[in-house]
């Protein structure tokens, strides 16, 4: 079920406020059986096997954490660690990416003249590079005596299963906090204790319009210039890079919408989660870029990869290798294909390329609003990689953005899809509000008398939007 | 404290009536109908995927609100934005495209690359050799998309040196005609007619398909075809054409479902003629025993089965050929519903020397049911 579809909007949301908000504030356990249950029904609307696949990983995880928090020997509680882990990428790796393996298997067989074998076809499950990490995180956090094992398996089932970062996060840690980051309470003490206070929920509600007006008025009208121009034969120069524009502007809005979303979510059922973008555009390098985007994932990299990889604590060259390697990662995180892997290695590179130059970036010498559009474009470069369907198509489009050239053959026509009124004013609304400073998480703190009818006004187009266009699902759904 | 929380409190209250209003109100409309509450459904058995997809699709579209705002959201999408929806694409000049056409025309495309549902070449070919076995000979006749003859009127920059904006479909006609198909190419047909100074519009403004002038140069170029190629002669049925002008708003501007958008323009003119048999005194009217059976889809509907009836390409390729001809039409099933039609029916082909096949030229990619192969019934 997605956040911006009718179902979730008209009858799933206003349901569910409705028998929560009905149960006493002090039967908080009872609350978290309706959170736990309402995320088991919006996970299975999707497909309803999928929820034995995310009961069977919530409990195998809850209880190995059982065993490595049980006081055996460090031995064994690194093996239930490793059990664990094992368990969680294994499966992320036979939904995820047993198919990509299974297809490079095939080219080399095919290569040294072997039969190819037959592809599995499996169906992925929406969410579980979220939940997975989710899983993880709690897991080493245990090993580690960082945070203590979930009071019961209520709780860690409502952690993995809390519907609002079920599908697309954020990564929000079971028992320990960003410490780098901003801080929201930690979500075990929220599943503990928790208060609903009117201005949490009315910053909730105010956060989620405001998400969904993201969404369907702008990410939604963009993605129809980027899929149009992604889809073209060829292309024109002029066509590809504002199609690649669209590309970057649909990305940041429909996630960034869904972030916002979850968190407003979140905070109409009490629960706080720190902000998962700063205004990423904004960046002036690649290592700031990072510090904006997708925080959540950044910090889960940083802190549950980078630095037991050895950090920047071992020497230049390994910390260049540890870059690369979490990036690479980080691409493959995102999907299985090497379009995702070449994304990771350029972000990798570029770190590196800024850690050899010294910070902050090797366009260092620039002023500051260059150094954001060098940033921003060359984090576009990245994003065509990443919305290519394959490395082909990639340098078919990069080639387009560099060589000048004019769109021909039937690619003529491009122009009449996406140069339209309404395209050009989207686009420019978007490239103004990407790089303005206020961002929708801090504004909401603040929300005045004169924000509610900005918020009414963009909530009601964007439904009046939603019933008139198809419905286009969140991108990191896919992921 | 009271006073600092009322923006909040008052926003909580407008977002819960926003959402928690549509599904009673919706709940209300189908109890006022007499009609079980559609979400229901969601109780009446063992939910799987494809029935909650189902379900959320058809309370989506059933709802009563979404139905009321929908064509103003539309209206106001279109004046503001120029933003003709979904269906359609909004051209220079008033010119209106069907979008899958147009995206057919600016995506890359290879027959190879789309086995799904079978292969153009294979299913027109084994079709030819079907209908050869019966002594019956194949004429294929692919219906330009409007924006391969008018793509200037879609994209100024298409008017330029760009090259032709349908390399796929002359490439796919190149190949039909190396493996032997008779193919009509209607793309050259439009093309010399184009550059005849004065020459009318062979596409109608709002509408995907072709004008009666473009109709009756298709039929003029397919009986011509067939009598040069000595398939059938000139009969001596004499008919004459009759003016029937109709007026109506095209199907591409009706594909934006809102009667506020219709309203500003003014419905689209057609010069039609009705075809009439000179000794009767009647309409044309099929006949079943002709010697030449025309298959095709909504471009055979237009003008003949439609207003003003009988006015249409069927009609017009009857009287150049001067004998009655006889059709099968399966809108937007060209590419295999129509012969599936004639596989049910065999009797339809008895008797036939010539079959003309139409089917627009987005079809051999997007045709319904692919391009399956439909083996005929031998013939007795």
């Amino acid at each position: 079920m997605a956040f911006s579809s009718h179902v979730f909007l008209f009858y799933f949301l206003p349901v569910l406020l409705a028998l929560y908000h009905a149960l006493p504030a002090r039967r908080l356990a009872a609350r978290n059986v309706l959170l736990l249950i309402a995320g088991y029904v919006f996970y299975g609307w999707i497909c309803p096997w999928l929820t034995a696949l995310l009961l069977g990983m919530t409990v195998a995880n809850y209880a190995l954490s059982r065993v490595i928090a049980g006081g055996c020997t460090r031995g064994g509680r690194l093996a239930a660690t490793a059990g664990a882990i094992a368990l969680d990428l294994a499966v992320l790796g036979l939904f995820k990416y047993a198919a990509f393996l299974e297809s490079n298997l095939n080219s080399l067989l095919r290569l040294s003249g072997g039969d190819a074998l037959p592809i599995l076809r499996i169906v992925f499950p929406v969410g579980i590079s979220f939940y997975t990490f989710k899983a993880v995180s709690y897991v080493v956090d245990v090993y580690r005596d960082r945070s203590p094992p979930a009071r019961s398996l209520l709780d860690f089932a409502c952690y993995v299963s809390f519907f609002p970062q079920l599908l697309s996060g954020p990564i929000q840690r079971y028992g320990t906090i960003d410490a780098k980051g901003e801080t929201a309470p930690v979500f075990a003490d929220q599943l503990a204790h928790r208060e609903h206070t009117r201005s949490a929920f009315s910053r909730g509600v105010a956060l989620f319009m405001l998400g969904f007006a993201k969404k369907i008025l702008l990410a939604d009208g963009v993605a129809r210039v980027a899929d149009a121009v992604f889809a073209a034969a060829s292309p024109g120069t002029m066509d590809a890079w504002f199609g690649a524009l669209a590309y970057s502007f649909q990305l940041y809005f429909d996630f960034s919408a869904y972030s916002e979303m979850a968190i407003g979510l979140g905070l109409m059922f009490g629960f706080e989660c720190a902000r998962n973008f700063d205004a990423p555009y904004r960046a002036e390098s690649f290592g700031d870029f990072w510090r904006r985007w997708h925080i959540s994932l950044s910090s889960w990299l940083r802190d549950y990869l980078y630095i037991p990889l050895g950090g920047s604590r071992s020497g230049k060259g390994r910390t260049y290798l540890n870059l690369m390697i979490v990036f690479l990662l980080c691409g493959l995180w995102h999907g299985a294909g090497w379009t995702f892997i070449v994304w990771g290695a350029w972000h990798g590179l570029w770190l590196v390329v800024e850690r050899f130059f010294g910070r902050p970036a090797l366009h260092a010498f620039l002023p500051a609003p260059l150094r954001t559009l060098a940033t921003f474009l060359l984090v576009t470069i990245g994003w065509v990689v990443f919305r290519a369907t394959d490395l082909a198509d990639a340098g078919r489009i990069l080639a387009v953005m560099f060589i000048p050239q004019p769109a021909r053959g039937g690619s003529a026509l491009l122009s009449a899809v996406i140069y339209t009124r309404g395209h050009l004013i989207l686009m420019a609304l978007c490239a103004v509000l990407t790089f303005q400073p206020v961002q929708g998480y801090d504004w909401t703190r603040r929300l005045g008398w004169a924000g509610i009818p900005v918020l009414v006004v963009l909530f009601a187009l964007a439904l009046m939007t939603m019933f008139a266009q198809s419905f286009r699902s969140f991108l990191y759904f896919q992921f | 404290m009271a006073a600092r929380c009322s923006p909040g409190i008052c926003l909580s209250v407008i977002f819960a009536a926003m959402i928690a209003l549509v599904a009673p109100s919706q709940l209300v409309v189908e109890w006022r109908r007499g009609d079980s509450p559609q979400i229901a459904e969601l109780f009446r058995r063992r939910p799987t995927g494809a029935d909650l997809r189902n379900l959320e699709s058809s309370l989506e579209n059933a709802c009563r609100i979404g139905q009321l705002v929908r064509p103003w959201m539309q209206w106001a999408r279109f004046v503001i934005f120029e933003d003709a929806g979904d269906n359609a694409v909004l051209g220079r000049g008033g010119w209106f495209f069907y979008r899958p056409a147009v995206e057919y025309l600016v995506e890359p495309w290879s027959p190879e690359g789309e086995q799904a549902q079978g292969n153009v070449f294979d299913a027109i070919v084994s079709f030819r050799d079907d209908l050869a076995k019966r002594g019956i000979r194949l004429l294929v006749m692919p219906a330009p998309n409007k924006a391969s003859v008018y793509s200037e009127m879609l994209a100024r920059r298409a008017g330029g040196e760009g090259g032709p904006v349908n390399t796929a479909t002359r490439d796919v006609l190149a190949r039909l005609r190396r493996a032997g198909i008779e193919i009509l190419d209607l793309f050259e047909v439009y093309e010399r007619a184009k550059r005849t100074a004065g020459s009318p519009a062979y596409y109608l403004a709002q509408d995907s398909h072709w004008s009666p002038e473009g109709m009756e140069l298709a039929a003029e170029a397919a009986a011509k075809r067939l009598l040069e190629l000595g398939w059938v002669e000139k009969g001596s049925t004499k008919y004459q054409t009759r003016p029937a002008p109709v007026q109506r708003y095209g199907d591409v501007l009706r594909m934006i479902r809102a009667p506020q958008v219709e309203r500003l323009f003014e419905p689209q003119r057609m010069n039609c003629t009705q075809v009439v048999d000179v000794e009767t005194g009647r309409l044309y009217a099929d006949d079943a025993n002709s010697p030449v059976l025309v298959l095709g889809d909504s471009f055979l509907r237009i003008f003949e089965r439609d207003a003003p009836g009988s006015g249409g390409f069927v009609a017009h390729l009857a009287r150049h050929l001067g004998f009655s001809v006889s059709s099968v039409v399966s809108d937007g099933g060209a590419s295999t519903l129509v012969r599936q039609q004639l596989a049910r029916r065999p009797a339809l082909v008895k008797g036939k020397r010539a079959v003309v096949w139409e089917f627009v030229e987005r079809d051999l990619r997007f045709g319904t049911e692919g391009w399956q192969q439909v083996p005929l019934p031998p013939a007795d």
